[in-house]
């Protein structure tokens, strides 16, 4: 598999076919005498900022501190928990248990105060 | 028969909803400044829309992914993020000038000042796509545009010369006024192939499922429904023609616009242009929006969808919201609709090879398009085009802004 071709900003989605993101980053782990192997899929704002620019990265990660946003993310998936990867990469996760849904769950309260989000 | 109707749907909302703010200005000014002259530059652009609307509508259909999301998968974000920067800005400066579209047509309608209705433009944009769905959106604002027929209808009873129309067809140097020619044209250009429109076509072929079997409905509703809309665009320019050119007025406001309408419309004149301009500038403001919607979630791989509750698609109703609220901003300042119209269409030329060079990669790409990959002269029409385009968008511009 080429990693970039093939994996690399594909989308993810969960077990359950719901939007996750998108994979910003991957992680290799590199043992002496081995090929390298996948270790995690990256997933977060400050990762895919940090592509552009790290500076932008360590920008991104602070307004998200700042905003409360900081804990578990970027979202590492580790490589056992992809179920398979084709047109999106599936992963055995739910998005609602995990940091990548916690700025659509905030969002989410706030939309739901407008009559008519549902 | 629900292909039939998609496909009679498609063609006729098509018509409908491709005049806005950019074709109606550039138009204008070309037909009252080099008469049917640059008639060539409008069928060109409109060529190029219908076979980019085309291929985008075909690489939804067999990918099952908007432009936006397959840039991002195959080039990356390091490579995405320049033209996506450009497009977005120059999405947001239009959507400022589509909203002054619509001020400026309640404005000719009530006399109410042009600020006055910035704020609750935005708020009916707004509405509306909090409320409807894929379908009312582009159908019911595309039949509402039906309207903007009456610029060819004011054409038609002018009874231009119809071998000097013909000969319009044939690309040629103006007698005056080089400069001002070629921006013209380049803004035609800009005017006619919003880079927006490709990602909003893909969004839209998602959202409908169109299946691979019924790619032939993608290709004759892009071909006959941008066909006809391009027959809009000449329509403003043969009246504008016949109108103000020879009353040597140079567009340079929609109240000015507004009097081609006089000899045929008589009274009726100024509310039919009103309406013809805000229903169009008000359809593809809401495009505009809701586009900026499909880009964020699908380069970011959010949940999106005009059709999903705006509650399960949060973060993407937020970024349709942000990108409204920055465009008020900018049309709250106080700007010349027109000429921010005007500068915004010759900046889509300068920026469009870097949106439309990596298109045609993924509509070579079978990985995307299987065995529907393009032809070899779709390719080589739409570089030429496009990269000829910019070049001379690169000359021209400076020489119009800085030149006066």
């Amino acid at each position: 598999m080429d990693l970039v071709r093939d994996l690399l900003d594909k989308a993810v989605v969960d077990r359950h076919g719901r939007e996750m993101g998108r994979v910003d980053s991957i992680v290799l782990e590199v043992r002496p005498g081995e090929a390298p192997r996948v270790a995690a899929l990256e997933l977060g704002a400050a990762v895919l900022a940090s592509r552009v620019r790290p500076i932008f990265g360590r920008w991104t990660a602070t307004v998200e501190r700042a905003l409360g946003l900081g804990d578990g993310r970027p979202l590492a998936i580790q490589a056992g928990a992809i179920l398979h990867i084709n047109h999106h990469v599936k992963v055995d996760l739910a998005v609602g248990e995990t940091p990548a849904a916690a700025v659509e769950q905030r969002l989410r309260q706030l939309v739901s105060l407008i009559p008519g989000s549902s | 028969m629900s292909v039939i109707v998609d496909l009679i749907l498609g063609i006729v909302t098509s018509i409908g909803g491709f005049v806005e703010v950019g074709s109606i200005s550039t138009s204008a000014q070309a037909g009252s400044e080099f008469g049917f002259q640059l008639l060539w530059a409008i069928a060109a652009a409109t060529l190029m829309l219908a076979v980019l609307i085309e291929m985008s509508g075909r690489l939804a259909g067999v990918s099952k992914q908007s432009v936006a999301a397959a840039v991002r998968e195959r080039f990356g974000i390091h490579f995405q993020v320049i033209p996506l920067a450009g497009e977005v800005a120059i999405d947001i400066l239009l959507l400022a000038a589509e909203i002054g579209g619509v001020a400026t047509a309640a404005r000719l309608l009530t006399g109410v000042g042009f600020h006055r209705w910035i704020v609750p433009v935005g708020a009916l944009v707004w509405l509306v796509l909090w409320t409807s769905g894929f379908g009312v959106i582009e159908y019911g604002i595309g039949l509402l545009g039906l309207v903007t027929l009456s610029f060819v209808v004011a054409a038609w009873k002018l009874g231009p010369d119809v071998a000097a129309l013909g000969a319009a067809f044939v690309p040629s140097l103006p007698r005056h006024e080089g400069v001002r020619y070629a921006f013209l044209a380049v803004s035609i250009l800009g005017a006619t192939v919003s880079p927006y429109l490709l990602n909003f076509y893909s969004s839209g072929t998602v959202e409908e499922k169109l299946a691979e079997r019924d790619l032939w409905v993608n290709r004759v509703t892009a071909y006959l429904g941008t066909g006809f809309g391009g027959v809009v665009s000449m329509g403003i320019l043969v009246t504008s023609a016949m109108v103000l050119g020879p009353r040597h007025v140079h567009v340079d406001s929609y109240e000015q616009a507004a009097q081609m309408f006089v000899p045929v419309f008589g009274r009726w004149a100024v509310a039919l242009f009103a309406v013809s301009l805000g229903i169009g500038c008000f359809g593809a403001a809401v495009e505009l929006t809701l586009n900026a919607g499909y880009v964020s979630a699908q380069v970011l791989g959010w949940s999106w969808g005009a059709n999903k509750p705006r509650r399960t698609a949060a973060r993407f109703t937020a970024a349709f919201t942000l990108t409204l609220i920055a465009a008020l901003a900018i049309a709250s300042i106080g700007f010349d609709p027109l000429r921010l119209t005007m500068i915004c269409m010759a900046l889509t030329v300068v920026v469009m090879p870097a949106i439309v060079l990596p298109f045609l990669v993924l509509m070579n790409d079978e990985k995307y398009v299987k065995r529907h990959t393009n032809s070899v002269v779709g390719n080589g029409f739409l570089a030429a085009v496009t990269v000829l385009g910019a070049i001379l968008a690169l000359i021209v511009v400076p020489l119009q802004v800085f030149g006066g």
